[in-house]
This record gives structure tokens, sequence and C-alpha cells, in this order.
């Protein structure tokens, strides 16, 4: 049996730890993107389009994380389409973000009065530029808390990776508990390291909401 | 509008093509390895001895040699799938892997979905406690906390042969069963007897004693069905690792013990 030293265990750790930040940004920026663009669909389509953006919604709402990982993983190979553990977990993280954020930035785009659109309007703008230059701004402004807070649950999320085989730090703490025995301080490690990475995202959360008050 | 009816269209139209691609793409498996000249084989990493990691993360272990014993046999590279006990036979179903090579133990609603090798290694499994806990029978088992791995044999086995109150608390892999245990969270655990050997020579103080033995079950190489070919390379492998003493020697080296008899 090898012998870790508390370092080993450490560098496993970070080693492991860049799986996490990768598929904690693949979800961001592939979940804002499909968010947004799911906003604009939603406000800019009739009220079809609306219907079909909030069943999706409730399609990703209503279910849980790791059946819509096993589904894409095990699922879509039962379809004949072979993913690997990371695109489907890229994927189905991406269509998760995506359907949170929608509905945050929704909520946050419903806040600013209706007045703001009709005066825009009114001065002869198209919906492009309503959206762009007046409502947006001011929806930002509210978005940044709820946008960091499910980040910050999407950092964490990406631990249920690890039950489709997929290495990030969840899984490298695990297999490494195993062989130490010593789950007590192997676990710590992770708890620290996520803790590592939300901090930072939550601090600058306060940082941002003050500058665009 | 128009938009999203097409998109709904495409999807429509994509569900079948799916399906199609899926039928199309059945192949022999055996000449889909050699074509490839990679085996993907399913290992565990966290069962000490038979698969673990080391200190650079990489897995090893008895299952692990016979994996690559098996790829070196089949004269192609080896892609070793780190699987947990359930997850291992969606991943052969679903063509993730081409071999289970994970402590797989052989009971009959096994035989009916997934073929098995001949036998490689041996595997016993027992009922563990501390050694204040008094446990003589299965039926001591009543009303005591039982830690065992969710789909691993031991879990079946224990379904069986455990009385209705005993508290059977099912855990997703080996190290949060091992650990669930460890940490005073069940008083008994069920595993194989390799891994508590592993956990006494780690933590001597906890005091883990053998209490029953639930089952010889020794380890197979899971096949997907009907996948003849491979069958019989497999088998043609383990018979000669056997005859010329590798399989023994693997044995001795990682479970300190020979195999004894192996089941064909």
């Amino acid at each position: 049996m090898p012998d870790f030293t508390l370092w080993d265990i450490f560098r496993n750790l970070l080693m492991a730890a860049r799986w996490t930040v990768a598929l904690s940004l693949v979800a961001f920026i592939g979940g804002s993107v499909v968010g947004l663009a799911l906003l604009v669909l939603r406000l800019s389509g009739g009220p079809l389009v609306g219907r079909l953006v909030g069943a999706y919604v409730q399609l990703f709402q209503g279910t849980p994380l790791l059946m819509q990982l096993f589904l894409l993983y095990f699922g879509m190979a039962m379809l004949g389409v072979n993913t690997s553990a990371w695109i489907a977990a890229c994927v189905a993280l991406t269509l998760y973000a995506s359907a949170y954020l929608t509905e945050i930035w929704r909520g946050c785009v419903a806040a600013i009065p209706r007045g703001q659109w009709e005066a825009s309007a009114s001065l002869a703008l198209s919906f492009g530029q309503q959206f762009r230059h007046i409502i947006l701004p001011q929806a930002l402004r509210l978005a940044v808390a709820p946008t960091v807070g499910f980040l910050v649950q999407v950092v964490k999320g990406t631990a249920l990776a690890s039950v489709i085989g997929f290495v990030e730090l969840t899984k490298a703490g695990g297999m490494i508990a195993n062989v130490t025995y010593e789950p007590m301080l192997v676990y710590s490690c992770v708890a620290l390291m996520y803790f590592a990475l939300c901090f930072p995202i939550s601090l600058y959360a306060r940082v941002l909401e003050r500058k665009l008050q | 509008m128009r938009l999203s009816k097409r998109g709904l269209l495409f999807a429509l139209g994509l569900a079948p093509a799916l399906l199609a691609f899926g039928g199309a793409q059945a192949q022999d498996a055996l000449s889909g390895i050699l074509k490839a000249k990679t085996v993907r084989i399913g290992i565990p990493t966290d069962y000490p001895p038979y698969g673990f990691v080391g200190i650079d993360l990489q897995p090893m272990g008895l299952d692990v040699d016979v994996a690559n014993l098996i790829g070196a046999k089949l004269g192609t590279k080896v892609e070793l799938v780190p699987v947990v006990s359930a997850n291992r036979i969606p991943y052969l179903q679903t063509q993730k892997i081409d071999l289970i090579v994970s402590t797989l133990g052989k009971n009959e609603e096994r035989t009916k979905i997934i073929d098995f090798s001949h036998a490689y290694a041996p595997f016993y499994q027992g009922v563990f406690a501390l050694k204040a806990t008094s446990i003589k029978s299965f039926d001591d088992l009543a009303g005591k906390s039982v830690a065992v791995t969710r789909g691993a044999m031991e879990d079946e086995m224990l379904a069986k042969v455990a009385p209705p109150t005993a508290m059977i608390q099912r855990f997703e892999d080996q190290s949060a069963t091992t650990a669930a245990f460890a940490a005073g969270q069940t008083q008994v655990i069920a595993t194989s007897v390799s891994n508590i050997g592993a956990l006494s020579r780690k933590s001597p103080n906890l005091g883990v004693d053998y209490k029953l033995l639930l089952r010889d079950s020794p380890c197979f190489v899971g096949i997907a069905k009907g996948e003849e070919a491979l069958r019989e390379k497999v088998n043609a492998i383990i018979l000669a690792a056997k005859a010329d003493g590798t399989l023994e020697a693997l044995s001795q080296k990682w479970l300190k013990r020979g195999t004894g008899d192996l089941p064909l």
C-alpha cells in the first residue's frame, strides 16, 4: 500500500481541482451564453416561444442534475451516441446552468418597470436597442447577487460529475480516502479547496455589486 | 415562431435517426478492439488491494495487473476506466468499456445480462465488526446497522441472509462504506477480507474483528452478452496465466495468499 504524505494528498487534490475549475468554467460560460439566448428568445418571441422556454426551464429545474448526467452519459450511449464523461458532464452542466440562469435573469428583467420599455419604445428604439441600452444595464445590477449565488452552486454541483466516472475534486478525494483510510483528513482538504474556489467568487460579487450601485 | 417549429421538427427527425445509428453500430467486440488497437477495461479505484490509487493517482492492484495482462496478450493498448460497483455493468452494456475486471462476482441475475470468463482471482467476503460487538450468526445482525456497498455482491448476499430488522445502510462506493464503518456510523460492515485487511493495517487501533463468512465468490471478467469471440480469447488468456503461475503470483503479491481452487 502506498503511503501518502499530507503533501501527496494535497498535491493530488490540487491536480484534480483543475478539473473542477474547468467544469465550472464550461458551465458558467456555456450556461451564460445559452441562458442569455433563451432570455432574448423569451422576451422577443411570441407566447409560444415563451412557453417553450418555460417548459425547458421547468424540465431542468424539476429533475435532479444527477439524473441529467446519467441520461446524457448512459442514455445517449443506448441510442448509439458515445459521449465521453467530459462531454456528458459539460453538456449536462451547461443545460442545467442555462435553465437556472435564464430564469434568474428573466426575473431581473421583469423587475425593471414596464415604463422603461414603453419610454424607450416611444424614442423609436428597436427591441435590440431597448434591451441593450435601457433594460440590460439596469437588470445587470439586479442580477449580480443571484447570478453569483447560483454560480457558487454550480461549482459545488460539479461534484456530481464524479458519478459518471469523471475524476474531479470529490472523486479524487474519495479515491485517496480509500487508500489512506483517513477520510476525515482527506475530505477536510476537499472541503477546504471548494471553499477556496467559492469564497473569492462571493467576495468578487460583493465588490461588483458595490461598483454597479 | 417559425424557428422554434423548425427546431421541433428537427428534434423529432433526430430521434429515429439516432436509434437507427445505434442499431448500425453493432459490431463484433473482439474485432472492434483489435481494429482500435485499444481495449477499454473497467477497473476499481476504490477497492484495495484489487484496485486503488498510488501516490501519483495512477491505479494499481490485482485487477489492474490482470487488466494489463489481458491487454498485453491481446496485443493492444489498455485504457483503464475507473468504475464502481453500481455503474460497472451499465458501462459494459452501453459500450463505454469492453471488459470488466473489477472484483466482479458471478450470480444468476448477472448471467442474464452479461457473460463471464473463467475466474481469475479469489474473493472472500465477510461480516466484520469491532471486537466488543457480539455476532455469532446472521440472526445477531438484528437491530444492528450494517454498512455495505450498493450493487456489490455483499449487498445481495446480505439481503438474503440478514434478518429483516438489520439496518442495512448502502453506500455508493467502497470508500464511503469503509469510511462510514471506520467513523463509527455503522456497527457492522460487510465487505471483502482484503479490504478489512488493509483497513486494519492502516488503523490498528480500531480493533476490527472477522465475524462471519458471507461468501467465497471469486472474481470473473465481465463481457458483454453474446460476444463469444472475445470471451473465448479472454478465457484462453486466463487459462494460460493460470497454467504458467502468473495468476498465483499476482494473488500472492496483492492478497498475500494463493488463488485456491478457481472455478472455470
